[in-house]
């Protein structure tokens, strides 16, 4: 292996020198994919690692597989070439509108799906959501074995995963479903979304919620399902506006958290309308 | 040992730690000054630099990693001394304020015309959500481009 032996940033070539070089640089190294949030360490007064393993340039980690029963996305595969590669199938629209209308333009073509759902503080990543309602999974490498996991448990565990460990790629399963992304930034464009409502349904034959996965991001440091109003929401014909009720009901459950953009009261409050806006999206 | 890196058709050398954003380099090593250091957070689009051919916020990519690409910057966009066409258009279209956000803003365009030469204003809104101007002075700056993208 060519890993240097000093240097802050190494290139890996492939994915096995990079889970080597992440092993040998122990908890001094970390990975390096996008680079968006590690290069803003400095703005939040944080200390950068002694030493980056970068994994831009590994072209295992770049595809994206479909499959009639999955789709498999490489770790450090960009918000621009997610966006682009999904945008024909409308299952996928609520993840086609995370990553495509995340930050900007530019900052798309460099922040990596792998990274947004890695970085334990960003609150705001559009992607996580999206793929907690498509009930995803993911897959962690290391040197010596890979694991695979729910989102939501990696969610639980990606703080204090392992030196050494890297998200290797996304799983998410197909299904007949209908999906859509709602999204609340200050401004329109760039600006990180106040709160997030990602909706995955399907109805049964008679237009009725069969199956519903609802997941609410930015309004908590953590995104996660919003469990309750699935439930409400199940048995009934799809109606934005009893939808929006229910949310409306339901929403004290999330404590808002607090930030220089907004409050945490004002996450929870507009938490009914993104229902009502995702859930008229789909039609109702 | 140096980071080796190609700018503007150049082949310069920093002895920059790795890490350091590549505006800085550009800046205080090659004293191409053009792209500024204003959010450092990839929000402005004032160190906007094209890599690969791709805008790209220099403050967000590490010096190491811009080795063995194609860089550009604003100073390097007027061929042989003569303004590119979205440069002659926002000078034609006194679209010129302040200019902290203006080389940002004709890298980004620069880009736009040269892969979407059949761009509507919506798309050059689109295409300028990463390039923030202080002075607000976006509508010259659109009426700029839909100018140079009509201009054979």
């Amino acid at each position: 292996m060519d890993t240097p032996i000093s240097g802050s940033v190494y290139v890996a070539p492939s994915l096995s020198t990079a889970l080597d070089a992440l092993h040998e640089g122990g908890s001094a190294a970390a990975p390096f994919a996008g680079g968006t949030w590690i290069m803003r360490a400095p703005i939040r007064h944080e200390q950068l690692k002694s030493r980056y393993v970068a994994i831009g340039k590994i072209p295992e980690l770049h595809t994206i597989k479909v499959d009639a029963d999955a789709v498999e996305i490489g770790a450090a595969v960009t918000h621009a070439a997610l966006a682009t590669a999904l945008a024909e199938l409308g299952e996928f629209d609520v993840l086609t509108a995370a990553a495509g209308h995340s930050a900007n333009p530019a900052i798309r073509t460099m922040a990596t799906i792998g990274g947004n759902l890695a970085t334990t503080a960003f609150a705001a990543a559009d992607c996580v959501p999206a793929l907690l309602c498509l009930d995803a999974e993911v897959e962690i490498a290391s040197r010596d074995d890979r694991e695979r996991t729910s989102l939501e448990q990696f969610l639980t565990m990606r703080s204090t995963l392992a030196p050494g460990r890297l998200l290797h790629r996304i799983i998410v399963p197909r299904r007949d479903r209908k999906t859509v992304h709602a999204r609340l930034p200050l401004r329109r464009a760039g600006d990180y979304p106040t709160a997030i409502v990602s909706l995955a349904m399907i109805l049964d034959d008679a237009g009725l919620v069969e199956t519903a996965r609802i997941a609410v991001g930015s309004v908590e440091p953590v995104a996660r399902r919003w469990g309750r109003l699935e439930t409400a929401l199940i048995g009934h014909p799809l109606n934005a506006a009893k939808a929006a009720e229910a949310a409306a009901e339901l929403a004290d459950e999330f404590a808002g958290r607090d930030a220089a953009d907004v409050p945490g009261w004002y996450r929870v409050r507009v938490l009914p309308g993104l229902v009502r806006r995702a859930v008229a999206a789909l039609g109702s | 040992m140096g980071l080796s890196m190609t700018i503007n058709g150049d082949h310069l050398t920093s002895t920059a730690d790795p890490v350091t954003p590549l505006v800085d380099v550009l800046r205080e090593d090659f004293h191409l000054t053009g792209a500024k250091p204003v959010c450092r957070e990839g929000f402005c689009g004032a160190c906007m630099v094209l890599i690969d051919g791709n805008p790209t916020p220099s403050c967000l990519i590490p010096a190491a990693l811009a080795q063995g690409c194609d860089i550009r910057t604003v100073e390097g966009l007027a061929a042989n001394g003569r303004l590119n066409p979205i440069q002659a258009a926002l000078e034609a279209c006194d679209a010129v304020q302040c200019g902290m956000c203006f080389p940002g803003m004709v890298v980004s365009l620069t880009h736009l015309l040269t892969t979407r030469p059949e761009a509507t204003r919506d798309d050059i809104r689109a295409a300028l959500t990463g390039n923030i101007c202080r002075c607000t002075g976006y509508e010259r700056i659109i009426e700029a481009a839909l100018l140079a993208l009509a201009t054979p």
